[in-house]
C-alpha cells in the first residue's frame, strides 16, 4: 500500500473537492488544504483503519503538513516491520 | 421610543415543497404530505408513517463539506434561511454584519447523529466516534452554521421549548428589536425527526397517530384524532425594525404586534385540560390589540386528542362568544407537526393568509367533535379578509407561546 496515496484518499474523504496537484507532500494543511484540527481527527481515524495502527494524540498535535502524515505514518510502519 | 417590528422575508424546507410558495399552494389546496416514512425500514415499528421532506439535496445550498458536517436539521435550517435571506433583499457585509442577529430553534437537535455515533461507540469504541458529533448534534448548530455562512456577526443563539420553539423564536427576536438590542434578527426553527429513535420515542409517549391511512391520520379536532404524526423541515422569517426596512427600502410583508408566554406546570407531555394557561399566552400576545380585531387564529392543533380539546377551551377563554365568528385551522393536519419548525412555519403562513386573503383548511375534519366546536375551515380553503392572525404553538413541558401578526398598514 501506497502511504501518500492512502493519505490523499483520506484527505479527500473529509474534503471531497480537494484537487490532487495542491495535495503534495509541503501542502499545509489549513492554509492550503482548508483541513482543520476536526478534519485532521478524522483523517488519523481513517489511516489508524487502514494500516491498522494507533496514533497517539501528541503525534498528531504535531502534523502541519500533507509530509508529516506521511512521514508519521511511514515511521510507525518502519518500527512495525522492524 | 420602542421600535415597530416589521416581516420583510422569509424561507421553508417541508413536506410540502422546497420553498414557502410550492408549500403555500400544497397548503391552499388541501394537500397533504403524509405517507408511509421511506428514510429508514419501519418493520419493527408501531407507527409507520411520516411526513417527510421530500427531494431534499442539501448541496443546492452549501457546499459538500458544510453538508457532510451538519445533521440533516441544521441543513434545514440554512436552506430556509440563506432562501429568507435571500427574499428579503437582504445584503449581509461589512457595514452591516453586526447588526443583523440570528436566533434558531430546534426541538430535538442532531438526534440522527447522536444515534448513529452511539451505534460506532458501541460497535467499535471511544476512538471511533467522529470529530463531528458535537458541532453536529447540538441544537444550537443551526443557528451557529447559519452565522458562519453568511457572515452575521449580531447577536446568535437558540433556543429550545419543545414543539413551542417555532414560535418563541420570533417572539424573543420581536422583543429585541421592539427593545433596541438589534436591527434585523434571521429566526427560524429545525427539525429533522423522523429517526428511528425519535419515531420510536414519540411513539412510545403516546404521541403519534396510529391510523393505518396517511394521508388520514392527521386529523386535527376530528373526533377520530389519535394523536400526531411525526414531520421534519425547516422555516425562516427575517425580522427588522420598520426603520430598518424603511431605510434600505425592504418589502414588508407583515407585522408582528404582540407575543405572549406562560407555562401549564402541570406535566411533561399532558397540557393543562382546562387550557387556562394557553388562553393567559393568547392574552398577554393581544396586549396591545382588541380581541374583536382578530380576524384569523393558526392552531396548534396536533391532532391529538388532549391538545385539540384544550386549545379549543384556551381560545373560548380568551375570547368568550366571539372565538366562535373566528376561523381557526391547523395546517398540521396537511403538514403533520414540524416540531421546532412548526410555529415557523405557521407564523409564514400567517403572513400569506394576511397578504392573500386565502385561509388554507383542516383537512380530514369529518366527524364533529362535541369538545371541540369552534370553525376550523374544516376541508377546503376559504376567502378571508385576515387583518389581525394569531398563531397558537404549545410544547411538551407546558410551553404555551402566542405571537400576533397584523397586515403592514403602511405608515
Amino acid at each position: 500500500m501506497n502511504v501518500f496515496d492512502e493519505v490523499k484518499k483520506a484527505l479527500r474523504k473529509v474534503n471531497p473537492g480537494l484537487d490532487d496537484n495542491k495535495m503534495v507532500s509541503s501542502a499545509l494543511l489549513k492554509d492550503d488544504l482548508d483541513i482543520d484540527s476536526l478534519d485532521l481527527v478524522e483523517v488519523a481515524m481513517t489511516l489508524e483503519d487502514v494500516f491498522s495502527l494507533t496514533l497517539q494524540e501528541d503525534e498528531v498535535d504535531t502534523i502541519k503538513t500533507v509530509g508529516d502524515i506521511v512521514s508519521l505514518i511511514e515511521a510507525r510502519l518502519k518500527v512495525r516491520s522492524a | 421610543m420602542l421600535n415597530r417590528v416589521v416581516v420583510t422575508g422569509y424561507g421553508a424546507i417541508t413536506p410540502l415543497g422546497l420553498n414557502a410558495e410550492d408549500t403555500w399552494r400544497n397548503l391552499v389546496d388541501g394537500v397533504s404530505g403524509v405517507g408511509y416514512i421511506s428514510l429508514f425500514d419501519t418493520t419493527d415499528f408501531k407507527v409507520k408513517i411520516g411526513a417527510e421532506v421530500k427531494d431534499f439535496n442539501p448541496i443546492d445550498y452549501i457546499d459538500p463539506t458544510t453538508a457532510r458536517h451538519t445533521d440533516r436539521f441544521a441543513q434545514f435550517a440554512l436552506a430556509a434561511s440563506l432562501q429568507a435571506i435571500e427574499s428579503a433583499g437582504l445584503k449581509i457585509d461589512e457595514s452591516n454584519r453586526y447588526d443583523v442577529g440570528i436566533v434558531v430553534g430546534s426541538g430535538v437537535g442532531g438526534l440522527d447523529s447522536v444515534t448513529k455515533q452511539l451505534e460506532i461507540l458501541s460497535a467499535r469504541g471511544p476512538s471511533r466516534v467522529s470529530p463531528y458529533l458535537v458541532p453536529m448534534m447540538i441544537a444550537d448548530s443551526a443557528s451557529a452554521q447559519v452565522s458562519i455562512k453568511t457572515g452575521i456577526r449580531g447577536p446568535n443563539f437558540s433556543l429550545i421549548s419543545a414543539c413551542a420553539t417555532g414560535t418563541d423564536v420570533i417572539g424573543i427576536a420581536y422583543k429585541m428589536i421592539k427593545w433596541g438590542e438589534v436591527k434585523m434578527m434571521v429566526v427560524g426553527g429545525a427539525d429533522a425527526a423522523v429517526t428511528p429513535i425519535g419515531l420510536a420515542g414519540f411513539s412510545q409517549a403516546g404521541a403519534l397517530s396510529r391510523n393505518s391511512e396517511p394521508q388520514k391520520a392527521s386529523r386535527p379536532f376530528d373526533r377520530e384524532r389519535d394523536g400526531f404524526v411525526v414531520a421534519e423541515g425547516g422555516a425562516a422569517l427575517i425580522l427588522e425594525s420598520l426603520d430598518c426596512a424603511r431605510s434600505r427600502g425592504a418589502n414588508i410583508l407583515a407585522e408582528i404586534i404582540g407575543y405572549g408566554a406562560t407555562s401549564d406546570a402541570f406535566h411533561v407531555t399532558a397540557p393543562l385540560e382546562s387550557g387556562e394557561a394557553a388562553a393567559r399566552a393568547i392574552e398577554l400576545a393581544l396586549a396591545e390589540v382588541d380581541r374583536d380585531e382578530v380576524d384569523y387564529i393558526n392552531a396548534h392543533g396536533t391532532s391529538t386528542p388532549l391538545n385539540d380539546a384544550s386549545e379549543t377551551r384556551a381560545i373560548k377563554k380568551a375570547f368568550g362568544d366571539k372565538a366562535y365568528k373566528i376561523p381557526v385551522s391547523s395546517i398540521k393536519s396537511m403538514l403533520g407537526h414540524m416540531m421546532g419548525a412548526a410555529g415557523t412555519i405557521e407564523a409564514i403562513t400567517c403572513c400569506q393568509v394576511i397578504n392573500k386573503g386565502i385561509i388554507p383548511p383542516t383537512i380530514n375534519l369529518e366527524h364533529p367533535d362535541p369538545e371541540c366546536d369552534l370553525d376550523y375551515v374544516p376541508n377546503v380553503a376559504r376567502a378571508g379578509d385576515v387583518r389581525i392572525a394569531l398563531s397558537n404553538s404549545f410544547g411538551f413541558g407546558g410551553h404555551n407561546s402566542v405571537i400576533a401578526i397584523s397586515r403592514y398598514n403602511g405608515q
